[in-house]
């Protein structure tokens, strides 16, 4: 399965390293999960943006998914439970959000720890 | 099966030293169904203050809002609960419609992004409550999306269900609509701006917070 830099729009394999260490165009370690069949979609979506919009969403994710996400990790958003169109228009699919068994971010296969964003979010929420 | 064992001894030691928690009631529903004017009209009659903001445009409630110890009488009976608000659940949030309402660009864009962090943590919260209290505007098509989503997940969680038809003041309000929507359910009609039937529905939030 592809993931998509957040930033510039790059595309990665599912083992590729610049999923753990970074987009090797702009040094992004955001990243969306894209499912096969959102390939075109997820193509389609950073073509028509420009780097200003691009920037602004990678730090519309980082508020998003709270503070206390090391920025210096590399992290995975499901495309299909928040779809960013462009800066403040954003899709969100409720039955993905509702299932608990559909995280946020995904554990990366050759990371060497794991982003559970659930669990940020409860931390971040019971404050 | 950890998580199971401390779930039990967390349970048994509770019940033991009578430390249970205060119940938890949430007000869930889509924006701007009036969840926040509810919960001031909840908190004013009851402790005598107001909990949040509220505005005509949508997503005005963007953080979970919490109010301990509220204790609401009906009849001879009582309940001590904290009354959770929470932000509105939608499935698209665009910032022009804000600009729409006369907000600016940058102010806008910034309530689109907090709006959608608010759906999240609603989501979230959601697995903290004993009793969820649905706010639905009785003026609009209760078949929505969000709607028919939220219901189905509350059922799935078994988390006892209070519909309330908020706006019945207002000559568009169906409440028979919202009634054949959802016919499983205890329903009531409710303004909660002015007041009407509230006493009804503290009379019915006991009665399902109880049971």
């Amino acid at each position: 399965m592809p993931h998509q830099c957040v930033k510039c729009g790059a595309l990665y394999g599912d083992a590729s390293e610049a999923i753990i260490k970074g987009c090797k165009d702009c040094e992004s370690k955001l990243f969306f999960y894209v499912k096969q069949d959102y390939l075109d979609k997820a193509k389609e979506r950073t073509s028509n943006l420009t780097k200003v919009e691009k920037n602004q969403i990678e730090k519309d994710v980082y508020d998003i998914i709270g503070d206390e996400i090391d920025k210096d990790i590399p992290v995975v958003l499901d495309i299909e439970s928040i779809n960013i169109i462009k800066p403040g228009k954003y899709e969100l699919d409720l039955v993905n959000l509702f299932k608990k068994k559909q995280p946020l971010i995904y554990k990366l296969e050759d990371g060497k720890y794991v982003v559970d964003i659930m669990e940020s979010f409860s931390k971040f929420s019971k404050k | 099966m950890i998580k199971r064992f401390k779930d039990f001894f967390n349970k048994y030691f509770k019940n033991l030293f009578g430390k249970k928690k205060e119940v938890k009631i949430g007000l869930y529903g889509p924006p701007n169904g009036g969840k926040t004017t509810l919960a001031n009209r909840i908190c004013e009659d009851w402790l005598g203050e107001q909990l949040g903001n509220v505005s005509s445009v949508a997503h005005e409630t963007r953080e979970v809002q919490i109010k301990e110890k509220v204790v609401i009488k009906s009849g001879n009976k009582q309940i001590t609960f904290s009354l959770v608000d929470t932000p509105g659940i939608a499935t698209k949030i665009d910032y022009e419609e804000f600009v729409k309402e006369g907000m600016k660009e940058k102010e806008a864009k910034n309530r689109a992004k907090e709006a959608t962090k608010g759906v999240i943590d609603a989501i979230k919260w959601l697995d903290d409550m004993e009793t969820v209290v649905v706010v639905l505007d009785a003026t609009k098509d209760p078949y929505s999306q969000v709607n028919i989503t939220i219901m189905g997940n509350l059922e799935a969680r078994n988390i006892p269900v209070l519909v309330v038809a908020n706006k019945v003041d207002l000559k568009k309000a169906d409440l028979k609509k919202i009634e054949s929507a959802f016919p499983k359910y205890d329903i009531v009609g409710i303004s909660a701006k002015y007041g009407k039937n509230v006493d009804k529905f503290y009379e019915k939030l006991i009665e399902v917070a109880g049971k």
